[in-house]
């Protein structure tokens, strides 16, 4: 397995490289660039932002700069942002396990209502509990994140108060309270909105996904082989259909990771939940091309490491798989 | 076949409604013209009204009729919808065929290529993609409508490539293929009319979801700004412009996102509904 | 099962806002403000600075200086001990020699002196040309030397006299044990971390969250500031600005984007929204020469443009009024020419105000008859061919809602005469891109434009490089700034008069005469002036807002009432 995982990991190193040839230069080649903000002061002549451009080496050939960059990158940095003067690297580490908080909470609320809804909705099909769960499904996956993520805060920042204590039930946004950043209930308190925006649609989907699943496999031959040798509800369900169920999902989740960065992007601007989503967009508007370079290729990467994780639990979990 | 098709796909009580909703949907946007107001007419004075029996849906902060607005925002959506699910559709029909059918070294390098585009982090890529090719200032992509096709169109061709590429290894060992290239068949006549009319159930299904993700996408990029430009009107970026004005006028900001509920919600359930219709005829491939 | 663990779920919730209900919201003990911005400054060094945020945040720690400007637009001193004027000899007559007195016992944050040597360095930063400013270096090519015969005086030689001498100083001090070298500002630990002379310090900032701001316990006003700190919250979602405001989790809130009368039946008793003059100054600048044609000099006239009957009838076409105070709800003022604030204003007004008769009649003079879609056709026009449409594009810069409402506006009331409007708006990059990137206004191909623009306390060279026919931007001359091509020799004159004077009196009247040939001549139509606008908590006193100033301008006097 381990040779597999290695095969794997260099069968992405070429796509990595076209990713990074086709973003550059899309987001190099545009006109405008990190300077023009500074171009509409009213106080800096034009003789500086010449100055400026020279300096950031924004008037070499495209090539050069991109080996350059692609250099530096192999060394592990990132460059440095435009607007900010500051590393790359420290920007999206700051802001790297925001996300992976907000996105790993989500996830593991995700997964445990929906696996238990997806269950339940496939023991017993087309019954009332299985209507209802399959019309909320319908609502959560149509549900714009953005209108949820407005709706939340007007519902429970501002119209609905706390009868006990007379103020809002949950924070409108941020991280933690003043002072209290690290502690982990207040962490908590803050994740409630945005995790719920956020996972809606994926619990509705996955559900729903864990239902067809589980529904097609006990239509199987062995399944049915089992019921008759006299296997007991539980085992047919838990053990034959849920374990072979889990690993299309486990393959669905990774092939979803890419929109699951987008949701996070439109929670972290509404909530101002300091996330890589929200660096990105911000370095969009500046036109801040190292970090967004950054922020994109960083992702990239996290994607094919999960792909590849998934690929690999994928194996372990099923006997049946085998790697050469 | 087709018959049986639709008579199964009708027993889906609600996949009918969702039909029913989705045609009014479509028919309301295409005579948004018919309203008595037009979505520029504004009466600055007459600003953020509630509904009532004149405007009803109220009125937004340059006195313009949101409903006759949220309409033509309507044409914008489906549109995009439409045909960046039929770009899509096209292309990956194309890269999955060949590379289904004929295997080895062509299958290889497309389906690098298609792992490449679906390690891309979507919204990323789509918000430089859009503003890259909005500033080219080439005349024929002036359309900020048309970039937005293109761009989602650009980077969700991968699933259908990849359905159609799973249905084609399956169904070229089939018999009817084995006996046509026997007969001497070409491989685009076999291609063409004997492997592809059996896709087009999975195809129909997953482009029914891939309408109501395109829906949503393009309001996401619209209401982020990186979308469709205003003046033109579009459910996401009417969305946008209300949220300055939540507290003073939420119904500007309420229909919107209701329509791209409802909307995308009928397209679920209709492609839920064609996903049992054509249940038996299809092999079950997932997403 | 399921039933359960939803249960669990609400009680774990309401336990959870039970628990953290506590923080967020009470300001008023411990004397700490919350302000909210939208989005977070890249920088707290103002020379770096290349958005207006930075300013609203680093005027509370690193922009005290040896003057400041008050809201009136007069200077007043802060580390110096006077201002330096002819009276007291501070300034030289022939101009040309400045000396600056700093005041007993100054320190910085850090407790380290601040000396004559420190306005040395300032002055070695922000001439050098490679130190990557991009704010407030003007006139600091002109001093020719600095002599610092004690510690708390400093004498500025300059080669010529310049008028913005005190300007120079007014925007903070750099110190020069704490720096860095002068070619290296960009990089400066400083930029993120300021040890100046303000009144309050930075303690901690949470990248893409908050910044806090604590006293400053060497600020060099005793007893000041009164409050204990300052906390900057970043929050880009407008609503929920809105709603931090109406929680009273906040207390000032920057450029709130609902209008003043919604606003404040909103948070009536909580907070006001406060509205003072700005500097950004909207108006449509016209292209005088041929647009599309591969010439960017003003050779050729505008076909449609070119004749100004037609820019009087477009100036009498919008109606001014409306747009002020039904689309921008009163939250703009009327403003006619771009000396619309400050000691240049001049009040002038319109020669051609909203009549929609007139505008009819102007272009039926001009050989524009109306057509049979509403849009005019010319018919003997004065530049355009037979035929052609009465069709302009209208570019504007993307992403700003009261652009976006007021070219709209302007688009129905064009059309009301029969001339046709085009929305067309790019990116900023790209409306205010240089000409090398092919900017349309750069290379003239436009027709309409339609931004916000402004100008400081010293207002020559922005004016000089609008304005003067000499910086009509070409290939040869792709930085000039004259993207109307407009060309006019009492313009010309004007403008090199009110380079070369220091009196007040003279340099005005030479302004409003550009104002006024402005007006006459319609090189661009001025619609109005922005208000700034800040939302206020009403139990917060002692707060000056300022047209020259900032949101944390001034906050040293800040405290709950």
């Amino acid at each position: 397995m381990t040779t597999y995982a290695l095969r794997r990991i260099l069968q992405t190193i070429p796509i990595l490289f076209i990713i990074s040839i086709l973003l550059f230069f899309l987001v190099r080649s545009a006109p405008g660039g990190p300077l023009t903000s500074a171009r509409r002061n009213p106080n800096v002549t034009k003789e500086q932002i010449q100055a400026m451009e020279e300096k950031l080496g924004l008037n070499d050939p495209l090539p050069v700069q991109y080996s350059r960059w692609i250099g530096d990158m192999l060394k592990g940095n990132l460059g440095q942002s435009i607007k900010f003067h500051r590393p790359v690297n420290d920007m999206i580490a700051e802001r790297i396990p925001n996300t992976l908080t907000l996105v790993g909470a989500s996830f593991f609320l995700t997964l445990l209502l929906a696996v238990p809804i997806g269950i339940l909705s496939a023991r017993r099909p087309y019954s009332l509990f299985d209507y209802v769960m399959t019309t909320i499904t319908f609502i959560g996956q149509s549900i714009p994140v953005y209108w949820l993520g407005l709706g939340l805060i007007v519902i429970f920042y501002v119209v609905l108060k706390n009868p006990f204590t007379g103020l809002p039930f949950f924070p409108v946004g941020g991280m933690n309270t003043r002072g209290k950043e690290g502690e982990l209930l207040d962490t908590l308190w803050h994740l409630v909105l945005p995790v719920t925006a956020l996972s809606l649609g994926w619990i509705a989907w996955y559900s729903r996904f864990l239902r067809s699943s589980m529904m097609d496999i006990l239509h199987e031959d062995y399944v049915r082989t089992a019921r008759a040798k006299g296997a007991s509800s539980n085992t047919v369900y838990y053990k034959h259909a849920l374990q072979n169920a889990i690993l299309p999902l486990i393959t669905l989740v990774a092939l979803d990771l890419p929109s699951l960065f987008a949701g996070a992007l439109f929670v972290e601007t509404i909530f101002s939940w300091p996330g890589m989503g929200r660096l990105f967009w911000d370095a969009a508007k500046g036109r801040d091309y190292p970090v967004l370079l950054g922020v994109v290729m960083i992702t990239a990467v996290l994607i094919i490491f999960c792909n590849i994780l998934a690929d690999l639990a994928y194996g372990w979990l099923d006997p049946r798989v085998k790697y050469e | 076949m087709a018959r049986v098709i639709l008579r199964r796909f009708f027993k889906h009580k609600l996949a009918g409604i969702a039909i029913a909703v989705l045609v009014f949907l479509v028919f309301a946007s295409a005579f948004a013209f018919t309203t008595p107001y037009s979505p520029t007419d504004q009466e600055p004075t007459n600003s953020f009204q509630k509904s009532n029996m004149d405007h009803f849906f109220g009125t937004d902060e340059l006195g313009r009729d949101v409903f006759t607005r949220i309409l033509y925002g309507g044409r914008v959506s489906l549109t995009v919808g439409l045909l960046s699910t039929f770009l899509s559709i096209a292309l990956g029909v194309l890269i999955g065929a060949l590379s289904g059918y004929f295997g080895g070294g062509i299958d290889s390098i497309l389906m690098r290529i298609t792992d490449a585009f679906l390690t891309f982090p979507t919204i990323f890529v789509l918000i430089i993609l859009g503003a890259f090719l909005r500033e080219q200032q080439v005349p024929w992509l002036k359309n900020s409508v048309l970039i937005v096709i293109i761009i989602i169109a650009a980077l969700s061709w991968m699933w259908p490539a990849r359905l159609v590429r799973g249905l084609f290894l399956v169904l070229r060992e089939r018999d009817f293929v084995t006996a046509s290239r026997a007969l001497g068949g070409s491989s685009s006549h076999i291609i063409i009319q004997h492997v592809l009319p059996n896709c087009i159930g999975p195809i129909v299904v997953s482009g029914t979801l891939q309408m109501a993700s395109a829906i949503i996408t393009e309001s996401g990029l619209s209401y982020l700004g990186f979308g469709v430009q205003p003046p033109t009107p579009t459910w996401g970026s009417i969305l946008a412009t209300a949220q300055n004005q939540v507290f003073r006028a939420p119904w500007i900001a309420f229909y919107p996102g209701l329509m791209i509920f409802i909307t995308v919600m009928a397209i679920n359930y209709i492609g839920d509904g064609l996903r049992d219709a054509f249940d038996p005829y299809v092999i079950h491939i997932e997403k | 099962m399921k039933l359960k663990f939803l249960t669990l779920f609400v009680i774990l919730g309401l336990v959870l806002s039970a628990c953290g209900g506590g923080g967020g919201g009470n300001a008023s003990s411990g004397g700490t403000v919350t302000l909210i911005i939208p989005e977070e400054p890249t920088t707290l060094n103002y020379f770096m600075s290349d958005a207006a945020i930075v300013r609203q945040v680093a005027d509370a720690t690193s922009m005290t200086g040896l003057a400041t400007i008050n809201e009136k637009g007069e200077y007043a001193a802060t580390l110096a001990q006077e201002l330096p004027t002819l009276d007291n000899s501070g300034l030289s007559s022939d101009f040309k020699t400045v000396t600056w007195k700093l005041r007993e016992g100054l320190k910085w944050s850090d407790g380290k002196p601040i000396t004559s040597d420190d306005i040395k360095f300032t002055i070695e930063v922000l001439s050098n040309p490679d130190s990557g400013a991009l704010s407030g270096t003007s006139g600091f090519d002109l001093i020719s030397s600095i002599e610092t015969p004690n510690d708390l005086t400093a004498v500025l030689t300059y080669t010529e006299p310049y008028p913005g001498y005190l300007n120079q100083f007014a925007y903070g001090l750099l110190p020069r044990h704490a720096s860095g070298e002068p070619a290296d500002m960009a990089n400066w630990e400083w930029n993120r971390n300021p040890v100046g002379a303000g009144p309050f310090v930075l303690s901690s900032w949470a990248s893409g969250e908050s910044l806090t701001l604590t006293r400053n316990p060497n600020y060099y006003e005793a007893g000041k500031p009164y409050l204990d700190s300052l906390v900057f919250v970043i929050v880009p979602e407008p609503a929920a600005q809105t709603a931090m405001m109406l929680n009273s989790e906040a207390q000032f809130q920057l450029w709130p984007g609902e209008f003043k009368v919604d606003y404040d039946a909103l948070l009536k008793g909580k907070a006001t929204q406060h509205l003072i003059p700005g500097i950004w100054n909207m108006a449509i600048d016209f292209n005088l020469s041929a647009p599309f044609d591969g010439d960017p000099t003003a050779a050729t006239p505008h076909p449609i443009l070119g004749d100004i009957r037609v820019r009087q009838a477009i100036a009498s076409a919008i109606n001014y009024q409306s747009l002020q105070q039904d689309v921008l709800k009163g939250s703009v003022s009327d403003s006619t020419n771009p000396f619309a604030y400050g000691w240049y204003q001049c009040d002038l007004p319109r020669k051609f105000g909203f009549d929609a008769a007139k505008a009819n009649q102007l272009l039926d003079e001009a050989g524009w008859v109306m057509g049979t879609d509403g849009i005019r056709v010319a018919k003997g026009a004065l530049y355009a061919k037979d035929g052609t449409r009465l069709s302009l594009e209208l570019q504007g810069y993307t992403a700003f809602d009261p652009l976006q409402l007021t070219e709209e506006f302007i688009v129905e009331n064009l059309k009301a005469v029969g001339v046709e409007a085009r929305i067309q708006n790019y990116d900023f990059s790209i409306i205010f891109g240089t000409f090398e990137d092919n900017s349309p206004r750069a290379i003239s191909d436009y027709d309409m434009l339609i931004f916000d623009r402004g100008f400081t306390t010293e207002p020559q060279d922005y004016n000089f490089d609008a304005y003067h026919s000499s910086r009509i931007p070409t290939a040869e001359n792709p930085t000039g700034g004259n993207y109307f091509r407009w060309v006019n020799p009492q313009v010309d004159s004007a403008l090199v008069a009110a380079g070369s004077s220091f009196d007040t009196q003279t340099r005005k009247d030479a302004y409003c005469k550009i104002g006024q040939a402005i007006i006459d001549d319609l090189p661009q139509v001025y619609l109005y002036l922005f208000q700034d606008n800040y939302g206020v908590a009403d139990n917060l006193d002692g707060y000056v807002l300022s047209t020259w100033g900032s949101m944390s301008w001034g906050a040293q006097n800040w405290k709950y009432k």
